[in-house]
């Protein structure tokens, strides 16, 4: 048996296999970012008993129900502060957020950003697939200028986050931006980052074609898919203007910062301990 | 490094520090909050001294992000509390329906301040009682607790955490503005003996399913870390934890997370009950107001009417059975419009009235006796 | 077709067909093009991916498992030839 074909059958163990086919549509991108993460935490041999999955609500948040492990399907925005907990209490563990972009960046928002201001020792797997899925498809926090969604029926006047910026801002440690397009890379980068400290994020740019896809002339799973192969653009040197994403326009993609030694929160309240017990 | 613990002795203390102490006495080792009045020095007593002990402090961007800090610490098998005033719980309410849903044993205390909205911050008020059991959605039950002078805001903190971990229910531990910054003498005595004290979760039987409850409607927790490969959802779920979306799984979980608590309400239960054997009126109250009706209950005394107290110490679940037992008239006294007035009502054969202020201050002895001279005259 | 006899035969295509949402990722993206959309249906109401092996003798799987990546479904395994 090969590497590959080991690793196939592993995925299975990381499964909560009883419960598939799971909820998400044909299609969906979740699945894709699902598969590529559980291939990495298999090659880096984490035991599963050191690994925790929290996901917030939505279509994404429903992942930490799938992954057999100790995981966690908790309250809209709240898988960042959920996990916070979790990783303070037991700095042992490998605590991963999987959840989608509304649940982070909207509802979730001011945890991202504080969260990764602390630099907790966390890594995110930020899905984006530009819309509200599991409440029928309306606008959210990344939804790009211009396009239609189901509360955005002339367009949308908003102006999306550009999250890979937002993040580095921050301190971020390790930042990245795929989309499901790119298989091996976005599985290459999740496989580094799982090796690193402090508070990575991933964002992986998917696509939903039954709520978000149909309704901006991308009706076939495929078509969203052919849509970013044909607009990636992969840059590790892009600037933060060129990170934004538009309708329709480049995805720009890539490994945009990747920097080891930035003490985690975790790490600091070590020396906090000591302090206290001189 | 060495631990350092509390010592046998006397102590000074607000009734947030010792509320804050009291928690680490009983164990807690894990404190995520968000500073409001009058609450704030649970916090900074934490931030001080959970480190000491080898504990964990973090002072985390809102009252939601706390309470979701603690739920996933709480998993981790670590005793978990926040600290807050009505504004927080108002913003944790969400999430205390989370950890009643997934069955999280936390400890939140609300130190109320007079409400509604951000009313009187540095003062008393009692009108989140009602919230303390009806704030999140849906049908719960959790357990409430309230102290009424600061050697109790120690003493009872072993209760809370023993019960929310007996129980795998959030406690909500109530103080007031007044009780919050009130300086008493409390005195702690030796570590071994508050020790022993504490009660530890149960374990899960090998091959236990994560929801599968004991013949006490209690499921013992796994602990994440441990490869239990646990999965816990707000949804409703089965006794593996997966969601399980049907009217039949609704009414067996719903039915049992409140049961598991009503049908050992005996066991939660704790009132000081004072001078209402011979009672012809009982002044039902709680918290700091219970000091000023304990006087005025002195006061009647002394003119020749037969008055007592009813403190509730416990007041969710109400202790119902202590107001069936009486035969006197009940007055009840809160900083609020009237809350509890309407359970004592529900349970008295008698008459009951009602005695209120809106907040700010607790009434004054006098103003409980001309009360008690109105209804018993 | 012809053109795929240049490769080796590595792998076979196995499909879990209960899992399968019918998206073609794995129909589109196979280089040699295994895999074809099959007239049964599943449970689900969908069609699953079959693979042309048995069909058709040019087919030749090169054991790259793209259509295991691709797969949101967990529905495919590639198994490589001892």
């Amino acid at each position: 048996m090969s590497q590959m074909t080991d690793m196939r059958k592993m995925e299975e163990e990381w499964l909560r296999t009883e419960r598939l086919p799971h909820v998400w549509c044909p299609g969906c991108g979740i699945g894709i970012v699902l598969n590529a993460f559980l291939r990495a935490v298999i090659r880096r041999n984490i035991p599963k008993e050191k690994m925790v999955v929290v996901s917030g609500i939505g279509c994404t948040g429903r992942t930490a129900g799938y992954v057999n492990v100790d995981s966690f399907h908790t309250t809209h925005g709240r898988a960042i502060p959920f996990a916070v907990g979790i990783k303070f209490a037991r700095p042992d563990l490998n605590v991963v957020v999987f959840s989608g972009d509304g649940d982070l960046f909207a509802i979730g928002g001011n945890h991202f950003v504080n969260a990764a201001r602390r630099n907790h020792d966390l890594l995110i797997i930020a899905v984006n697939n530009f819309t509200y899925g599991m409440t029928g498809g309306q606008h959210g926090p990344t939804t790009p200028t211009g396009a239609y969604t189901t509360t955005t029926p002339y367009g949308n006047p908003d102006r999306p986050f550009n999250i890979p910026h937002l993040a580095i801002s921050l301190g971020a440690p390790y930042v990245a931006r795929w989309t499901t397009y790119h298989v091996n890379q976005l599985q290459n980068s999740i496989y580094k980052a799982l090796n690193m400290k402090g508070f990575r994020v991933i964002e992986i740019i998917s696509q939903c074609p039954t709520v978000y896809g149909r309704r901006n002339s991308m009706r076939s799973p495929m078509s969203m898919m052919e849509y970013f192969q044909k607009n990636s653009v992969i840059n590790n040197k892009a600037s933060y203007e060129e990170m934004e994403l538009t309708y329709n326009g480049k995805i720009v993609v890539g490994e945009f910062r990747n920097v080891g030694g930035i003490p985690s929160y975790e790490e600091r309240y070590e020396e906090i301990i000591r302090r206290a017990q001189e | 490094m060495t631990e350092k613990h509390l010592k046998e002795g006397y102590y000074f203390w607000s009734g947030d520090v010792a509320a804050a102490e009291g928690a680490i006495a009983a164990g807690c080792r894990f404190y995520a909050g968000y500073p409001i009045t009058p609450s704030s020095e649970v916090a900074e007593t934490m931030a001080l001294r959970l480190p000491q002990v080898g504990g964990k402090f973090i002072e985390m961007e809102d009252e939601i992000g706390s309470i979701a800090a603690i739920i996933g610490a709480s998993w981790t098998g670590e005793r978990s509390m926040t600290a807050t005033s009505g504004p927080g719980i108002s913003l944790m309410n969400e999430n205390i329906g989370l950890a009643v849903m997934t069955e999280v044993p936390l400890v939140i205390v609300n130190a109320m301040r007079g409400a509604p909205s951000t009313g009187l911050p540095t003062l008393i008020g009692q009108g989140d009682l009602m919230q303390a059991k009806y704030g999140s959605h849906g049908s719960y039950e959790i357990i409430t607790l309230y102290p009424n002078n600061i050697q109790e805001a120690f003493d009872l903190m072993f209760d809370a955490f023993n019960l929310a971990e007996k129980y795998r229910v959030p406690v909500m531990y109530l103080l007031d503005g007044l009780l919050a910054h009130m300086y008493e003498k409390v005195y702690v005595p030796p570590r071994e003996v508050w020790e022993k004290k504490i009660i530890r979760r149960k374990r899960a039987r090998k091959g236990q399913l994560p929801y599968q409850p004991d013949e006490d409607m209690i499921p013992p927790m796994p602990l994440i870390g441990e490869g239990y490969n646990i999965h816990a959802t707000g949804l409703t779920h089965d006794e593996r934890g997966y969601p399980d979306l049907t009217p039949q799984a609704q009414e067996e979980l719903v039915r049992r997370l409140n049961e598991k608590i009503l049908k050992h309400e005996r066991d939660i239960w704790k009132v000081e009950e004072y001078m209402t054997e011979d009672a012809d009126v009982i002044v039902v109250s709680f918290g700091g107001e219970s000091r000023a009706v304990k006087a005025g209950v002195n006061l009647a005394r002394k003119e020749g009417i037969k008055a007592g107290m009813l403190r509730l110490i416990t007041i969710w679940p109400f202790p119902w059975e202590y107001i069936t037992k009486y035969s006197a008239d009940y007055i009840v006294a809160e900083i609020n419009y009237g809350q509890m007035y309407h359970l004592v009502r529900e349970y008295s054969d008698n008459d009951v009235y009602q005695l209120n202020k809106m907040g700010g201050e607790i009434h004054t002895p006098e103003e409980v006796l001309k009360r008690i001279r109105e209804v018993s005259s | 077709m012809s053109q795929n006899k240049k490769f080796k035969r590595k792998a076979t295509v196995k499909v879990l067909e209960e899992r399968c949402k019918g998206c073609w990722y794995c129909v589109n993206y196979c280089p040699t093009k295994v895999l074809q959309v099959s007239e049964k249906m599943n449970a689900k109401g969908y069609h699953p991916p079959v693979f042309k092996e048995n069909i058709d003798e040019n087919v030749v799987c090169i054991g790259c498992h793209l259509c295991e990546l691709y797969c949101p479904d967990f529905a495919i395994v590639v198994e490589e030839l001892e």
